[in-house]
């Protein structure tokens, strides 16, 4: 043995050491069967193949870029971000203002909301961007409380800094992304150790809210079509119904074992709207079955279970609550998009991390787990 | 960082809890019901198309065609191909056709089709409208003209009643077919042996399988199944005797409409039938039913006086009066019911019986005289002489020992035993031919005249079976049953169930279904009983009531056997009867002719020359008779 080159590797302080390869495989293969279940919505005409199979390369480019991202912020020391979190919260909220101004950000094609910029042909959607920036401001905040529990006043000045980019989100409009907002909130509260009958409270409040925004007309007609479809199938547009019928059919048309690659007709077919995107658990559902389902929702559990642990390894709080708020937020989207899809969940439109086609939300999630990459290099430092 | 790291815990559980809710909806959706969504998923890919086949073709006996398919160019619209020219194009087409828009426009706004399948919109449109369409296909997106198969007749109105005809599918029919693969937008045969061919004639539809998107658009074909043309019919028609007998038909109801009745009227000569089958086998040649219709109205479509003519009129023209209307038989009858005045004994061979004017029934004191059709008194004669002359009141006496039997065994039905014989001999239910709606005809019996208190008041009376005995009054009868029964007089016994078709001929040669074992019910009848009633029936037309009628025939060559009806039928005038049997062997003779013309007077005058004609025409013997005599049995 090079007992030179054993001596440098062995330095416990040198943080490429303790790179999380586990979470990194688990990343590289929930990419690799995301870019599987896209392509398979390809297999009708060769016209239309060609055109999925333009797609399925560019999100293969997104995802390479993503791996850039990964080892750009995983190379950095995440308690930079903490010394930043201020610049990196107002940029967000800069960013999600100016989307809403008339020519800068771009109509989506329903005409309805305004969700992002188009820059040199590509879509930037700073309400993902968002997702990240609000971890990382919320957790220096919390961080930095001394006491065993947050008083009422840090609960007060967190939930005003959250507040903030959860309103402008929610004017977009874009429901699907306040409640990750909401519940990245609400789990970075949890694991402050925010007590009880405070969080509690909370939970009465937002829901105080929710009703409010119903009542005032806040949340658009299509939506609250679209938020209502799973619970009361009988009063809802044939849209609404269609989607989630659909979506329905073709899960559970996959039986134990799927109808195999590229013979989900459900998929193939067309049948599913947005199926690349929102949609795009249905695809494993058919094609693969029970048992390819439950593959893609083990490869979240144990990505989850990674983000817990290291969230448990970081022996700074600041650590701790970032790690704690990517938990969340991946946990609460694979569940309400997956929901979503099996009639559990309200259609909200919040993409499968990961999974689903879009070129922020793939960006997003490395980074994120280039930032769990570098609070774990730095557990011991 | 103690109170962090157990609330980490509760993070995860709550992680925990969020996989349990969906694992456990997952296994519900695609292992608990996944049989509901995999139906699902097929209903929406999975389209059929349906390719209708040829439908089978008809020829008489000898191979002669009476029924075809010819093509037809139809116009077919696909309302998705049209697009947003749509409105335009229905106009162009409109113009193209000189048809007005709203009849296009209602042709299309149909349920029948589903939205992908393309529209029928007009038939047997000239080829230039073809040509023109497809010299400017781009004018007209999601317009076709297409080759397609619809019913010929190329004899034109020659049998119309046998054959039959195809008309769209009713809803009711649909209902109770859809699940044998029959379409909305189906024709299904409607009369005749199209009707009770049906399953044979039509054939199996192609079928083709599309994997649909959720367009509607065909992404590749699952399966063809090539359409399978209908089994053809083989006639046991002879063009040639039909032929002759409409003719016959036709030309005598034309001429006795300008004889008389007794009463001095202009005959209706309305309707009439004639019928002519072979005696030895129940082989139908010929079948005339007037007033009749032209089959081709229907292929390309009825004009509102053609429909009203069709169903609604007095005339009823779709009626096949020599199988689905019973009649009056008149003494065409006495024939039939003096073999069983021999069965029972109430008559000889050897016997003599008294012809007198009138007729009493014994011991009867209700004042009820039955006439003979002359006021003389022609005296004793054999049974034979009876029917050649048609002496009614010969048969009267038979009538009232009938009527004594039926006192005598009034506890059982076995004292019936008139009503019983006619039975036998195939009256009073159908024949069993291969046509449709099949009349029975009517046997007064007792428990028959209990339904009739306006008719019988006193109950079954001597007059029942005395009217009987003479096919007078009550006494019903299909052209069609009197032909079954004189063909086993002819033949000697056997009791053959009249048919039209021989044989069912499948596409590839094999013959699906034969006519045969149609003779294998016999009469309890002595050849000799039956021998004698041939003899009697060839005195009719050498010095009988049809002697006059046949005058000139060459019976030398051909010999013919008939009898005469006259059967009163108030308020109209009398119904003209003639019942022959025709051949070379006059044992054994080969045909039986019924001729019978509603309110045609005599027997002799409209109905028998019409049998002298039709028999002559089979024999190619000229037509040479002076017509029809206006004398004879009433």
């Amino acid at each position: 043995m090079d007992m030179v080159a054993g001596r440098v590797w062995a330095d416990e302080r040198r943080p490429v050491r303790h790179i999380d390869w586990v979470l990194l495989l688990l990343t590289v293969v929930l990419t690799i069967v995301g870019l599987v279940l896209l392509h398979s919505i390809s297999a009708t005409t060769p016209d239309e193949a060609a055109f999925w199979l333009v797609r399925v390369m560019k999100q293969g480019a997104t995802a390479g870029l993503g791996s850039l991202v990964v080892v750009l912020i995983a190379s950095f020391d995440y308690r930079f971000f903490k010394v930043y979190a201020g610049f990196i919260y107002l940029g967000a909220l800069v960013a999600l203002v100016l989307v809403k101004i008339p020519g800068i950000g771009a109509t989506d094609p329903s005409g309805v909301a305004q969700r992002w910029f188009a820059i040199a042909g590509i879509q930037i959607t700073p309400s993902e961007i968002t997702k990240v920036c609000a971890i990382v401001m919320l957790a220096a905040i919390l961080s930095e409380i001394r006491a065993p529990e947050p008083a009422l006043g840090d609960l007060v000045r967190v939930l005003a800094v959250a507040a903030v980019p959860l309103v402008l989100v929610f004017i977009q409009p874009d429901i699907g992304t306040s409640i990750v907002l909401a519940a990245i909130v609400v789990g970075m509260l949890i694991v402050a150790g925010t007590r009880l009958k405070h969080l509690l409270v909370l939970t009465a409040t937002g829901l105080v809210l929710i009703g409010l925004a119903f009542q005032l007309g806040v949340i658009q007609d299509f939506q609250r079509e679209r938020l209502t479809a799973f619970l009361d199938r009988a009063n809802v547009s044939e849209d609404a119904r269609y989607n989630l019928d659909q979506s329905l059919i073709a899960v559970g048309s996959g039986g134990l074992f799927g109808r195999g690659y590229l013979k989900g007709t459900q998929t193939n077919l067309d049948y599913v709207p947005r199926q690349h995107t929102d949609f795009i658990f249905t695809v494993a559902g058919e094609e693969f079955g029970f048992v390819g389902a439950m593959f893609v929702l083990l490869l979240y559990a144990l990505i989850l279970w990674r983000a817990i642990r290291i969230a448990t390894l970081s022996k700074d709080p600041f650590g701790t609550l970032v790690a704690a708020g990517i938990a969340s937020m991946f946990a609460i989207q694979m569940f309400v998009n997956v929901g979503m899809v099996i009639g559990i969940m309200p259609i909200t439109g919040i993409p499968l991390p990961f999974l689903s086609y879009g070129g922020s939300s793939i960006l997003v999630s490395f980074a994120a787990i280039g930032m769990l990459e570098s609070i774990h290099m730095r557990r011991l430092s | 960082m103690d109170k962090m790291s157990s609330r980490i815990k509760v993070l995860a559980l709550l992680v925990a809890l969020m996989f349990v809710a969906l694992s456990t909806r997952l296994w519900f959706l695609q292992v608990l019901a996944t049989t509901q969504f995999q139906q699902q998923a097929r209903d929406n890919s999975v389209r059929f198309v349906y390719t209708e086949p040829l439908r089978g073709l008809m020829y008489d006996d000898r191979g002669r065609p009476l029924v075809g398919n010819q093509e037809s160019l139809e116009v077919r619209v696909n309302r998705d191909a049209m697009g947003t020219q749509a409105e335009a194009v229905v106009y162009r087409l409109a113009h193209l056709l000189n048809v007005p828009v709203r009849m296009l426009v209602a042709r299309l706004q149909t349920n029948r089709y589903y939205s992908f399948q393309p529209i029928p919109v007009a038939e047997f449109v000239p080829p230039h409208v073809r040509d023109y369409i497809a010299e400017y296909q781009e004018l007209f997106p999601g317009v076709d003209v297409v080759p397609t198969s619809v019913r010929a007749y190329p004899q034109g109105r020659t049998a119309a009643h046998i054959l039959g005809y195809v008309s769209p599918i009713f809803a009711g029919e649909y209902d109770r077919l859809k699940n044998k693969g029959y379409q909305q937008s189906d024709v299904i045969g409607h009369s005749g042996l199209e009707q009770v061919y049906e399953r044979f004639l039509r054939g199996s539809q192609g079928i083709q399988k599309f994997i649909v998107n959720s367009n509607g658009e065909t992404i590749r074909a699952l399966g063809v199944k090539a359409p399978t043309a209908g089994d053809d019919l083989h006639l046991t028609i002879d063009l040639r005797i039909q032929r002759a007998a409409e003719r016959e038909l036709a030309d005598e109801l034309a001429r006795a409409r300008s004889g008389h009745d007794i009463n001095g009227l202009p005959l209706k000569a309305n309707a009439g039938a004639v019928i002519v089958m072979d005696a030895q086998t129940g082989a139908i040649k010929a079948m005339a039913s007037l007033p009749s219709y032209d089959p081709r109205w229907l292929v390309r479509g009825l004009t509102k006086s053609e429909a009203d003519y069709l169903y609604k009129s007095a005339a009823a023209p779709s009626l096949n009066r020599a199988i689905q209307l019973g009649y009056v038989p008149g003494s065409t009858f006495k024939p039939i019911t003096a073999l069983a005045a021999l069965k029972e004994g109430f008559a000889t061979l050897g016997g003599y019986y008294t012809c007198d004017a009138t007729y009493t029934h014994p011991g009867d004191t209700s004042g009820t005289v039955f006439h003979n059709w002359t006021t003389a008194n022609l005296g004793t004669m054999s049974l034979a002489k009876a029917i050649t002359i048609s002496c009614d009141t010969v048969f009267d006496g038979f009538g009232s020992k009938f009527y004594f039997s039926y006192v005598q065994n009034q506890l059982s039905d076995s004292g019936l035993l008139l009503q019983n014989d006619l039975r036998e001999l195939g009256f009073g239910a159908p024949t069993g031919i291969d046509l449709p709606s099949e009349g029975s005809g009517l046997i007064p019996d007792p428990a028959w005249a209990k339904t009739r208190p306006d008719l019988f008041p006193d109950g079954w009376v001597p007059g029942g079976d005395i009217l009987t005995m003479i096919g007078s009054t009550y006494m019903m009868a299909t052209p069609l049953q009197l032909a079954q029964a004189y063909s086993a007089i002819a033949n000697g016994g056997h009791l053959c169930r009249p048919h039209v078709v021989d044989q069912v001929v499948a596409p590839d040669g094999t013959v699906v279904k034969r006519a045969e074992d149609r003779c294998n019910r016999t009469i309890p009848y002595p050849p000799t009983d039956l021998a004698y009633i041939r003899g009697a029936l060839g005195s009719v037309i050498t010095s009988g009531t049809a002697q006059c009628s046949f005058s000139g025939f060459p019976t030398s060559q051909v010999w013919v056997g008939g009898k005469t009806g006259t059967a009163e039928r108030p308020p109209h005038q009398d119904t003209s009867w003639f019942a022959a049997m025709a051949g070379h062997n006059p044992n054994a003779p080969k045909y039986v002719v019924i001729a019978m013309v509603e309110q045609g007077g005599f027997g002799a005058e409209a109905a028998a020359p019409i049998a002298r004609h039709v028999i002559e025409d089979i024999y190619h013997l000229p037509n040479n008779g002076q017509g029809g005599c206006a004398v004879g049995d009433r």
